[in-house]
């Protein structure tokens, strides 16, 4: 039988297609959107690996010349100064937490008479303001008798309503003065003159007893106060060493810095010459004999005079060293007052390492060398697993993004805390247990969560969310939980329980679309053996929509790291890694994101710098974070439909 | 329209003039009949007749649809009235077991398919939980196709393996009475015969009621046969009697093929 499919439909028969470029042109149509939606994807990556990947050898090159000019060495020797201040002030803590402690009732009711005379002050303003107006001395005619009397007469007037507390927000509250002090303060405010700012004799006198018994509880501890000054004038000599290499190290980078424009600037030049017109030639020319001003750095002779003085930071070193053996000596073994007993402690837990750093000290700058070329391995493992990340700096940028990354990370999982019981517990309920008119409110309620811009989400955070928890972790029934009283009031718990809230319609609502795939009959034959609604959920269906579960949190995951005006309004950015030493109530330090450093800092950097390249490393390192977590998830999606059929 | 030929054993399942509603649609329209202990009684009927919803009513798994309800009568089971609105359904599901159309093992392992009942009763011994699970899978004659890979998936198995591990599954929690709705409409004529072989063995330690669409296979096994038609009780009796000799025209009709 010969095979007749292919020939054409004769034209005219009825059968014959029309309108096929029309079919052809929404196809074309619709395929365009989607290749070109997916040629976007790849130009976004790809601009995001052009402009980070410079990033490495020109961060490489900034290192090499960190080292040659030697700034590297004062660091060495700065390390210690620091880690010494910050010792000092540890001890200053502690001394003035002692004092104060036994001066608590003067401060109180010296801050309560503060208070009233500033409510007064606040509240006869405008009268106060207008008086002091009108008998400026500058102002061109003096006042008529008739208007400072009636300026006067207000300024009493509202004198009098604040003293009976009727004005703003009422008479402060002062438990701590009698009622008779209190008297005695507000008549010596009526009768001051409406001009005068001093402070009334009482409020003097207040604070002259608080200075008394500030003397007085400081007797006592004039050995400690002596050790402190001891301890903290020992790092002089250092000090002065630092600042003094540090001078002229920075001016070594500097020449070299402006050394190294100059060459770029002619090597600009030159390479605009060769194709330039003729005329313009002779100018270019001019401009390339006068690009280069300043001769190449010479690193070693400029180094030269620091190393000299090795052995003045050996003294130094020496010096300091014999400083902290000398207080840790003379340090009283506890201190009564509990808050400054704590800082005494911390110093003592620190002091080992302390020593240990400096006693390392002389070796590692006796060791140094300038001409150890930096490594682009030793680049990249140091943006990976640095400890710090300082820009905008004088002295050298440096990135190093581990304070990011826990920060980011710290935030996730307390915000994975929160998402996932809310989440999972309420899509338990909706599913299983919730009936339909209740499935009706709640399922659309908590989708709309998601609905709150995040920014809006933030100030909340700040406004509401931060100093509730600040106020509520001061409370005397609480102090037993890690952490409080909170210090900062913006957090990683804060921002935390913020981006949590925002997992939680995610979370849900894939936990919820995973219960609800898991097939009836699962449910009824464990009915039919005389399970409970509870042993069913939690032994039958949960297990068995255990992997859409699972990538629903990944998914919220991914969320939560990605999201960037939360953590920015609410983390507290500061960039430090957190003092783990607190446990739990490492929760509640401040941190900086990787998402929150690119938002606040991508918009200040100079186009190409190095700082700029940096941002845009830490955003790939975002990318390809969230797509490792995204791609989990899918993979368990599908693993998760495959067990089901 | 009980029959006075019904065997004399002891009734286990006794249904009073019981009527049954979803939502406001009535589908049982007062049903009466005694279910005898340690026989098999199957219950037969063109489609929608209301036999499945009689059996889901034998262990209130009907609950489970909003608005399903008992709107009047009673069905005692060991003298007690389980149409109550109080009574501890996890106790009754128990002593009534039921094994579905389509075979549902868990997405657990076989092993545990078998001791999730046991489990969700309390039993926490090891030793007590092998045994169990072994005699299970032994009187369902499953036991040496699957004793090496009990940590398997249960979906490994055959479509007639996962019916007979759904069967052991529901006697490893030894109930009183067994309810099977079609159990064999989706398996092959082969495992078919082999359920109904086991269901032969079963009788003798359990009240069995089985819904089937296959008039062979009650006459095949069952003792006694109860026709529905349209939420009604047709006849009631005795299956080689009612197969021979029905009493109703409508019965002879429906198993000679004249409607259903």
């Amino acid at each position: 039988m010969p095979d007749t499919s292919h020939n054409p439909v004769p034209s005219g028969h009825p059968f014959c297609r029309r309108g096929r470029s029309t079919e052809g042109l929404i196809k074309a149509f619709f395929g365009g959107n989607a290749a070109l939606t997916i040629v976007i994807l790849v130009l976004i990556i790809l601009f995001l690996l052009r402009e980070g990947v410079g990033f490495f050898p020109e961060y490489r090159t900034e290192l090499q010349n960190f080292r040659k000019s030697g700034l590297e060495f004062v660091d060495i020797a700065r390390k210690d100064l620091t880690a010494h201040e910050q010792m000092g002030s540890l001890l200053n803590r502690a001394y003035f937490a002692q004092v104060n402690s036994n001066c608590r009732e003067e401060m109180q009711r010296l801050e309560e008479a503060t208070a009233i005379v500033n409510y007064l002050g606040e509240a006869t303003a405008p009268a106060h303001d207008a008086l002091v107006q009108v008998t400026d001395a500058e102002s061109n005619s003096p006042p008529t008798p008739e208007l400072l009397q009636k300026l006067s007469a207000q300024y009493r007037k509202r004198l009098a309503d604040a003293l009976s507390g009727r004005l703003g927000k009422g008479f402060p509250p002062t438990p701590h003065l009698s009622r008779t002090e209190q008297q005695l303060l507000c008549d010596q405010i009526a009768a001051r003159d409406p001009l005068s700012t001093d402070d009334p004799a009482f409020a003097n006198e207040l604070q002259a007893s608080l200075a008394a018994k500030r003397e007085l509880s400081a007797a006592p501890l004039i050995a400690f106060r002596d050790a402190i000054d001891a301890f903290q004038s020992s790092s002089s000599a250092l000090d002065v060493l630092v600042s003094e290499t540090s001078d002229t190290v920075k001016a070594t980078k500097e020449a070299a810095v402006l050394h190294g424009i100059q060459v770029r600037k002619r090597q600009t030049l030159l390479d605009a010459a060769r194709t330039a017109k003729p005329d313009l030639r002779s100018q270019l020319e001019a401009d390339i004999a006068a690009a280069v001003t300043t001769e190449p750095v010479d690193f070693t002779a400029a180094m030269a005079p620091v190393l000299a003085r090795i052995p003045q930071f050996k003294e130094a070193n020496a010096a300091m060293s014999a400083g902290l053996t000398e207080v840790s000596e003379k340090l009283p073994l506890s201190l009564s007052d509990e808050k400054a007993d704590r800082y005494l402690k911390a110093f003592r837990a620190a002091t080992p390492a302390m020593a240990a750093e400096t006693a390392d000290t002389v070796g590692l700058l006796e060791g140094w060398r300038a001409d150890v070329p930096v490594g682009i391995g030793m680049t990249i493992s140091g943006f990976i697993s640095g400890r710090d990340w300082i820009t905008g700096g004088e002295w050298q940028d440096i990135y190093g993004i581990l304070p990011l990354f826990i920060g980011s990370l710290m935030i996730s999982i307390i915000a994975l805390a929160i998402a996932i019981p809310f989440g999972v517990g309420a899509a338990i309920y909706t599913n299983q247990l919730a009936g339909p008119r209740q499935q009706r409110f709640v399922k659309p309620t908590i989708e709309f969560l998601q609905a709150i811009p995040s920014v809006v989400l933030g100030f909340v955070g700040i406004a509401v969310l931060g100093t509730l928890l600040q106020e509520v972790s001061t409370l005397d029934s609480l102090s037993w939980i890690p952490g409080f009283p909170i210090q900062q009031r913006l957090n990683m718990f804060t921002a935390g329980c913020l981006l949590g809230l925002m997992a939680i319609p995610t979370i849900f609502t894939l936990s919820e679309d995973a219960i609800n795939n898991v097939p009836a009959a699962f449910a009824e034959a464990s009915d039919a053996l005389g399970a409970s609604k509870l042993q069913t959920i939690f032994r039958v269906i949960v297990p068995a929509a255990i992997s859409g579960i699972l990538a629903a949190v990944l998914l919220g995951l991914g969320r939560v790291i990605g999201e960037t005006m939360v953590v920015l309004l609410v983390a507290g950015n500061r960039i430090q890694i957190p003092d783990f030493t607190d446990g739990i109530g490492t929760v509640f330090q401040p941190a900086h994101t990787l998402t929150g450093i690119i938002a606040q800092e991508l918009g200040e950097v100079p186009f190409g710098s190095v700082h700029y390249r940096a941002l845009f490393v830490v955003g790939i390192l975002l990318f390809v974070i969230v797509l490792a977590i995204n791609w989990t998830a899918q993979r368990l999606l599908r693993r998760f439909r495959i067990s089901q059929h | 329209m009980v029959s006075d030929s019904v065997q004399p054993a002891i009734p286990a399942i006794e249904i009073e003039n019981l009527r049954f509603s979803y939502g406001t649609k009535e589908v049982i329209h007062g049903v009466s009949l005694s279910i005898p202990a340690n026989q098999i009684t199957a219950f037969i009927g063109p489609s929608g007749c209301g036999k499945s919803t009689l059996l889901r009513c034998l262990n209130r798994i009907n609950d489970r649809i909003p608005g399903a309800a008992i709107t009047g009568g009673s069905i005692r089971i060991g003298g007690i009235d389980i149409s109550r609105p109080d009574l501890d359904l996890q106790v009754l599901r128990r002593r009534v077991g039921m094994v579905f159309q389509k075979w549902n093992p868990f997405p657990k392992s076989i092993y545990d398919n078998i001791a999730y009942g046991l489990r969700i009763h309390g039993e926490t011994n090891r030793k007590a939980l092998d045994e169990k699970v072994e005699h299970s899978l032994r009187v369902v004659a499953l036991w040496d196709d699957v004793k090496d890979r009990l940590k398997t998936s249960a979906f490994g198995l055959s479509g007639g393996q996962q019916q007979r591990l759904c069967i052991a599954r529901t006697i490893a929690a030894k109930p009183d009475i067994i309810l099977l709705d079609e159990p064999c409409s989706a398996l092959d004529p082969l495992s078919t015969l082999k359920v109904e072989e086991l269901l032969l063995e079963l009788r003798n330690d359990y009240t069995i009621v089985i819904v089937t669409h296959n008039l062979a296979q009650a006459s095949r096994c069952s003792d006694q046969t109860a026709l529905f038609y349209l939420g009604e009780l047709i006849e009631y009796g005795n299956t080689s009697q009612m197969f021979q000799a029905p009493r109703e025209k409508r019965t002879e009709d429906y198993i000679t093929g004249a409607f259903g």
